[in-house]
């Protein structure tokens, strides 16, 4: 499967915007993202610090892998990894029955517990990933393509913030219907 | 036929960002409403001394040697912030910086003591990765129990003379001022002050 070039420049420029917001969420409120991972139970609260760093670090380097027109593949297999990773630490602590944990996506502001949306959420970013992986069609960019990539860019950013908001909204919800 | 295209699709463009910005703002909008309905406060959990009552008095000796006296009244006239946490409550550890700029804040108005329960090692070890040997830390079950500590963290502020001003489940720096805040105000907790603006609204409307 070959895709257009307008689409692999959306997807590199939208997925780059996205790590690289994400890791500057977590530096800003970077005390209360190590709490939140040690949270996870994964790693010991003396090493969590470590790895709180190195999240950002691989976040980083996701986002500058993926603004850097020769690594593109390594770009979306990192960006693929790590969601792959994100989801294996919210999947074992669902397992494990501690779904009320913060899952520390979006900083101490905005809380979310984890749960199957959180998963569902980073399966289709990381086929995203995947489809940024396939060969690029052999086509000029036109003047048009611009506005493809940037209008394509702000309206993915515009539908995950909204995402995000409504899974951060989601347990409220669930406590006015009577719920848990 | 090209250029109609290209300005068919620039215009599209521009309403289906426009309608996402549109939906950002609705979510955003729900997610103000969410915190409006439920107030953000500390949660007053049933159970232990009830607010306006005297603590129960507790002297014994915290972690580092030093002697406690809680629920008795202080002639330098502070109050007393009792924090119960544990080495292995998250919320906890985030909330140990905040407890310390309190501290602070509020200098010799305020006497912090914090308190747990489990074994003395894993005890000593949490206070040594934290800083706390500034705080009196009482390791005690007997504490936790008078007190009926449910969930942690648990904080219950106690005025000088020894009565128990405000209390409840503490998550957030948010929560731990709301029990400064009800103190001042002289209302048991969130909950209360909710329940009392409720009536007020019932009666302007009756």
């Amino acid at each position: 499967m070959q895709i257009d070039p307008a689409i692999a420049l959306l997807l590199r420029a939208g997925g780059a915007a996205l790590f690289a917001s994400a890791a500057l969420h977590k530096l800003r409120g970077f005390a209360y993202f190590r709490v939140a991972l040690a949270d996870y139970r994964l790693v010991p609260w003396w090493a969590s610090g470590l790895a709180a760093r190195s999240v950002v670090a691989a976040e980083l380097a996701t986002a500058a892998l993926l603004a850097s027109p020769l690594a593109r593949p390594l770009g979306f297999a990192a960006a693929a990894g790590l969601l792959t990773a994100y989801s294996l630490a919210i999947a074992v602590n669902l397992l494990r029955g501690r779904s009320q944990i913060d899952c520390g996506c979006f900083g101490p502001a905005h809380r979310a517990p984890l749960g199957v949306s959180l998963l569902a959420r980073n399966a289709v970013l990381g086929s995203l990933a995947l489809l940024g992986l396939a060969p690029i069609a052999e086509r000029p960019l036109v003047a048009l393509d611009a506005l493809t990539a940037a209008g394509g860019v702000a309206l993915l950013a515009l539908v995950y913030a909204s995402a995000n908001r409504l899974l951060e909204n989601a347990p409220h919800l669930r406590a006015l219907r009577g719920g848990s | 036929m090209t250029d109609a295209l290209v300005v068919s699709n620039v215009l599209l463009w521009v309403a289906v960002i426009a309608l996402a910005a549109v939906v950002l703002a609705l979510v955003r909008q729900i997610g103000v409403l969410h915190e409006r309905v439920a107030p953000a406060g500390a949660l007053m959990t049933g159970g232990g001394p009830r607010v306006g009552e005297p603590a129960p008095r507790f002297v014994g000796e915290d972690l580092f040697g030093r002697t406690v006296e809680l629920g008795s009244a202080d002639d330098s006239g502070a109050s007393t912030l009792l924090l119960f946490v544990s080495p292995d409550c998250p919320v906890c550890k985030a909330l140990l910086p905040v407890v310390r700029s309190i501290a602070v804040q509020e200098g010799p108005r305020l006497r912090v003591v914090l308190a747990s329960d489990g074994p003395l090692e894993a005890q000593r070890r949490f206070a040594e990765e934290h800083g706390l040997r500034a705080f009196p830390y009482l390791v005690s079950a007997e504490l936790g129990l008078a007190h009926q500590v449910a969930k942690l963290p648990h904080a219950v502020l106690i005025d000088a003379l020894g009565i128990v001003r405000a209390k409840g489940l503490v998550n957030t720096r948010e929560h731990l001022e709301s029990l400064f805040e009800a103190q001042a105000r002289g209302v048991a907790s969130i909950q209360d002050y909710v329940a009392a603006g409720r009536e007020r609204t019932l009666r302007g409307v009756g």
